[in-house]
């Protein structure tokens, strides 16, 4: 199994009503199985998932991403910096 | 060669324009562009409406990752820039409040140096992790942005 920690911002983490999860989760997942896996757990997060950027150890990624081993993932809103 | 100074940052403490300034001006540079943006209290365009304060949050190590990456770009697109800073503020920001700065220089105006500090801003309101919620005397709301980037930004 893969030990990762998953951060929420914005819009997630009020809806999550976390910050942050460590979870385990298969070796070789990709963030598409994954998002699926945090729905199941975070129902209320299945209305944003759709439009939510993920990122990996800082860097965007996309649905067949494998992700890494202890990976810090980030799940958020497109930004509003500025 | 000369090493030009890049500053990127994300920060809880008021900015101070002139500090940044006098951090990337080199002895050889004779032009500024600065664009800072500030909290508008009343807004008149498209949907208008009253914001009483915005509060910003970031992920602080990507954000700061990102803007390192938007300046490394501006270099590659204007190599007559020599001084950059790139600096957010977050926490609880109020009307006429100044929230970022970016700020690009070069030997001459007529370098591209409008030109970088634009695209600074543009690009970091495309890529980089800040957030901010909008408090109204009715109600707040997170802000979203439009932007999907791809593989590789």
């Amino acid at each position: 199994m893969n030990q990762i920690k998953t951060l929420f911002f914005a819009t997630l983490r009020d809806r999550a009503g976390v910050k942050s999860v460590e979870l385990e989760i298969p070796l070789q997942m990709n963030v598409a199985d994954f998002k699926t896996l945090l729905i199941e757990k975070y129902p209320v997060l299945s209305g944003l998932i759709n439009h939510t950027l993920v990122s990996i150890n800082h860097e965007y990624v996309f649905d067949e991403t494998i992700i890494p081993e202890r990976a810090e993932i980030a799940l958020f809103p497109p930004v509003s910096g500025g | 060669m000369t090493t030009y100074p890049t500053i990127f940052s994300i920060t809880e403490d008021e900015l101070d324009l002139n500090h940044l300034l006098e951090q990337i001006t080199l002895s050889s540079t004779g032009a500024s562009a600065i664009f800072t943006g500030m909290v508008r209290g009343t807004t008149s365009r498209d949907n208008p409406h009253e914001t009483v304060y915005l509060e910003y949050e970031a992920y602080k190590p990507m954000a700061e990752a990102k803007m390192k990456q938007v300046a490394d770009e501006i270099r590659e697109r204007w190599d007559t820039i020599e001084g950059i800073a790139i600096v957010q503020r977050i926490g609880k920001l109020y009307p006429r409040t100044p929230t970022i700065l970016i700020a690009c220089t070069a030997a001459h105006r007529d370098t591209g140096v409008f030109d970088a500090a634009r695209y600074g801003i543009d690009r970091l309101k495309e890529i980089v992790p800040v957030w901010k919620k909008e408090v109204g005397p009715n109600g707040e709301e997170w802000v979203e942005g439009d932007y999907n980037p791809q593989l590789g930004e």
